[in-house]
């Protein structure tokens, strides 16, 4: 008895330990390579239109910054990857950190031919603290990219 | 009879004469008149703007740069409510904008809310929230040509019906019925002028003012009258009804300032009302137009009390025509007169900056294509910043000299100020008297940057991780180096002392001579070039020990480039002073896009970006408290050439990356260090910007340790002389003395906590049993 009290009281610890391990774990850039990911972000990394609709899909969290991300798509998806660009970098000097801008640049540089520069971006917004995980990983195919 | 057929045949010469010198007049005027319609009056220079501030609702604000922005822009702050464009109201944390309007951006009143240094909201007049509004830019300046006319082209449809009115009504009134001379007008001011016994009254239609422009002379002779008649004629001849009043509406001289002479209502509205022409009232139109009697004597800025006289005048005359009510009249007869302070008087308000910004022009466009096209040139400037990059320059200065005397009256100094991330000039300084054009120090002094060149070495050491660490022991005893001409050189602390072994971040941050030359002699000169190419630095090193301590000469703007890719992290973007060029019609677009590369790891960086922020604790640039090093996330370099004839120093706090030079033209000693001399300036401006730092993730192949300052092993919080500093994992020192396991004990983290508490639990429970 006193045995599985003891071992029940340590596997309580441990699973405890664990737990806390587990909520102060950031994602690092270097943490994802492609092969570990999933199938779907394997099909993401292979299919560049799937990935860019997936990039359509993040919002920014500031308003102003999101007013100016779809004016900047409706230039995108007209192929005025110039305009889209001037105004990605618009809001991006509004604010630093919002994801949804890396992405979008990180692809459309991409687009562009401009591979080192959107591996650059990509990498840089992984740097930001509000990054959400799907955010890192989204990036995080784009430095694999390079 | 001969004389007589000679008489005949004599007058006939000379009738022929004078018709071919008629013909051969007209000819020439013909001329003037096509090449000035045709090709000076569409001369528009380009013009240069500030970059349009962005107020977005959740966005920090500083409060004081935003009213320092709306002065520097000319607006007029207000008690009650506001009435006009132009004018702004602060009351508790309540502000009120009321814009002028440029371009798209219509006038408009936005109150904003401001809650803890943020836009909590932005609502309009009609008290719809909005989340994003823009100032309109400041100008700053234009790339003119050699006639120094200024002039915004506008075509018929921009200018505004009642404008037209207004004009015709004051200066023309017949215009749509005369060939180019009115000769009812001539008599008229002819009678006039007779019985006045001078110039009282001009007879000039609108045509003969535009032909009178062609001859850039104010004369009043009847030779020249001649000629403006025939020229009027001709123009008449050549050019339809409505394009001649456009053709007025954008070459009449309205003013002068400085060497700019202000031509057409395009510019002179901006000059006048900082707006367009679309958005100005019916009284500015009038005071315009009330303008062209004499630019000078009614011009309002100079001469408020005449220039309100005329505009009434005019406001009578166009009620007078039915053009505008009594009621309508009284009114705007009431309003005051309020223009704007011209933001430049020349060619440039900051011609520092201007010099930065006709390089970047120059290598995308003609020369030709900037003085003519009329290109609207939207750069990086912030005014805010530039003014008190400006002021705090010159301040510094009177208080060095007020400090080390005389000796200092002439010393010289440059500075610029960019976003760390994006490499966007913010402001720049080439002369401490920064209205002054002329050699500009920011771009073309070339100096020994003194220490400024250490972390581009520690970098290159940081990059091979498995041979050096932050703690890694450096060498800072006497060093003799055989140089290859025989000579001996030997390298000197600026304390004049040896320091023995010392961990690798505090040689950094405290500027060690003697271990940074021997680290460098380690590295290699390969290695270290290869650093400077990827920091951006083309010019090329020479092979000499004495590089290590900064004999190695780059302008700073140079300088300031290769500490953008540090500030940024390892991520490289070029300087740029250029947002978009566009020209009027809005067909020729061009984009300067932002550029950015990965030229380092982020964990070499991180540990070198730890060690500059050293230099702010306890290092060479110590003095700040630990709130502000932490709110600004700040790091920095001194550096002080041979003799102390260069003060430098370049350090970035939140998203700005600043440096500053300061020396003298002459090469001179100077008794300023950077701590001394660039420092106190540096921290007057960051002191006035008070940056907010992002807030970026910890590499996460980097961990802290607490390690001991003296031997570089392993310590800990509660341990005698221990830090905690950065090392890429796998890199920290893993021996723990003895004599330190207790105090290193009070470190353990909360899982460590646990794990010994399960332990103790385990090894407890064994015990009982």
């Amino acid at each position: 008895m006193k045995g599985i009290s003891f071992y029940l009281i340590s596997l309580s610890l441990c699973f405890f330990i664990s737990c806390s391990g587990l909520q102060k774990k950031e994602l690092g850039p270097k943490d994802l390579k492609i092969e570990a990911l999933s199938s779907s972000i394997k099909l993401l990394s292979d299919d560049m239109g799937l990935l860019k609709n997936e990039i359509l899909k993040i919002n920014a969290k500031k308003p102003s910054v999101q007013r100016i991300i779809v004016e900047a798509d409706n230039f995108w998806k007209k192929g005025d990857l110039s305009n889209s660009s001037s105004l990605l970098e618009r809001a991006l000097r509004i604010a630093k950190n919002e994801s949804a801008v890396y992405l979008r640049l990180s692809h459309l540089r991409l687009e562009q031919g401009l591979t080192k520069e959107s591996s650059a971006f990509a990498s840089r917004g992984l740097i930001n603290k509000e990054a959400s995980a799907w955010e890192v990983v989204l990036l995080s195919i784009y430095t694999n990219n390079n | 009879m001969k004389i007589k057929l000679t008489l005949t045949s004599l007058g006939l010469i000379c009738l022929t004469a004078l018709i071919v010198l008629a013909i051969a007049m007209v000819a020439i005027i013909n001329s003037k008149v096509t090449n000035k319609l045709e090709g000076v009056l569409w001369t528009i220079p380009a013009k240069i703007y500030s970059r349009p501030l962005e107020l977005a609702e959740g966005s920090r604000v500083n409060l004081n740069h935003l009213e320092k922005e709306l002065k520097i822009l000319s607006y007029e702050e207000v008690s009650g409510s506001l009435n006009s464009p132009g004018q702004y109201s602060l009351r508790g944390n309540i502000l009120n904008i009321y814009t002028r309007g440029f371009e798209n951006n219509e006038s408009e009143i936005y109150k904003l809310k401001i809650l803890n240094e943020r836009i909590e909201s932005i609502r309009r007049r009609d008290n719809i929230p909005i989340d994003l509004f823009e100032l309109e830019p400041l100008a700053i300046g234009g790339v003119y040509p050699s006639h120094f006319e200024e002039r915004l082209l506008l075509n018929s449809s921009q200018v505004p019906e009642d404008l037209k009115q207004i004009i015709l009504a004051v200066e023309d009134r017949n215009f749509f019925n005369h060939f180019g001379i009115s000769f009812k007008a001539i008599l008229r001011a002819l009678v006039r002028n007779t019985q006045a016994m001078g110039i009282q009254e001009g007879g000039s239609t609108i045509t003969q003012q535009l032909a009178k422009s062609l001859f850039f002379s104010s004369e009043q002779t009847i030779r020249r009258k001649i000629k403006e008649a025939i020229a009027a004629v001709l123009i008449e001849l050549h050019y339809s009804k409505d394009e001649i009043l456009l053709a007025y509406v954008n070459d009449v001289f309205i003013a002068q300032s400085g060497r700019r002479a202000i031509h057409g209502f395009g510019s002179a509205s901006l000059f006048f009302f900082g707006t367009t022409l679309e958005n100005l009232s019916i009284d500015q139109k009038a005071l315009l137009v009330g303008m062209l009697k004499g630019p000078s004597i009614y011009n309002p800025s100079r001469n408020p009390n005449r220039s309100l006289a005329r505009r009434n005048l005019v406001l009578e005359q166009i009620r007078d025509q039915n053009l505008i009510s009594k009621k309508e009249y009284l009114n705007l007869i009431s309003k005051p007169i309020r223009v704007i302070q011209p933001s430049y008087r020349s060619i440039s308000k900051y011609p520092s900056f201007s010099d930065l910004v006709v390089l970047d022009l120059r290598k995308n466009f003609k020369e030709r294509d900037l003085r003519t096209e009329g290109l609207k040139v939207i750069t990086n400037l912030d005014p805010v910043i530039q003014d008190l990059l400006e002021s705090n320059l010159k301040e510094t200065k009177k208080e060095l000299v007020k400090k080390y005397g005389k000796r200092l009256n002439d010393l010289q100094g440059a500075a610029l100020v960019i976003d760390s991330f994006t490499g966007e000039i913010k402001g720049t300084v080439g002369n401490i008297e920064a209205k002054i054009s002329g050699f500009n120090r920011s771009i073309n002094a070339l100096r020994p940057i003194g220490s400024l060149i250490k972390p581009f070495i520690y970098l290159t050491a940081l990059e091979e991780k498995e041979k050096y660490h932050l703690s890694t022991i450096l060498d800072d005893s006497a060093l003799s180096v055989d140089l290859d001409n025989g000579e001996v050189w030997e390298p000197n602390n600026f304390d004049k002392k040896f320091h023995g072994e010392v961990p690798l971040y505090l040689a950094l941050s405290e500027s060690y001579n003697i271990a940074t030359t021997r680290l460098g002699m380690e590295i290699g000169y390969s290695k270290l070039n290869k650093t400077f190419d990827k920091l951006g630095i083309k010019r090329n090193i020479k092979e000499y020990p004495s590089l290590f301590v900064g004999a190695f000469e780059l302008t700073p703007f140079e300088a300031i480039q290769a500490y953008q890719t540090i500030a940024s992290n390892g991520f490289s973007s070029p300087l740029s002073s250029i947002r978009s060029v566009e020209n009027e019609n809005k067909d020729l677009s061009f984009s300067y896009p932002l550029q950015i590369e990965q030229k380092f790891r982020n964990e070499p960086i991180f540990l070198l970006k730890f060690a500059l922020q050293q230099t702010f604790i306890d290092g060479t640039a110590r003095g700040y408290s630990k709130n502000i090093i932490n709110k600004w996330n700040v790091g920095g370099k001194t550096g002080t050439s041979d003799d102390q004839r260069d003060s430098w120093f370049v350090g970035y706090a939140g998203e700005y990356l600043a440096l500053i030079w300061l020396g003298f033209d002459d090469n001179r000693k100077s008794p300023l260090t950077g701590r001394t001399g660039a420092l106190q300036v540096w921290k007057k401006l960051m002191n006035d910007l008070d940056p907010l730092s992002l807030s970026l993730k910890q590499p996460s192949k980097v961990k802290f340790e607490w390690i001991d300052s003296a031997d570089g092993l392993l310590s800990g919080r509660g341990c005698k002389a221990s830090i905690q500093i950065p090392y890429i994992i796998g890199t920290e020192p893993d021996y723990l003395p003895l004599n330190r396991r207790k105090c290193r004990g009070q470190d353990i983290s909360y899982k460590s906590k646990v794990v010994s508490k399960i332990k103790e639990v385990i090894e407890g429970k064994n015990e009982r049993n």
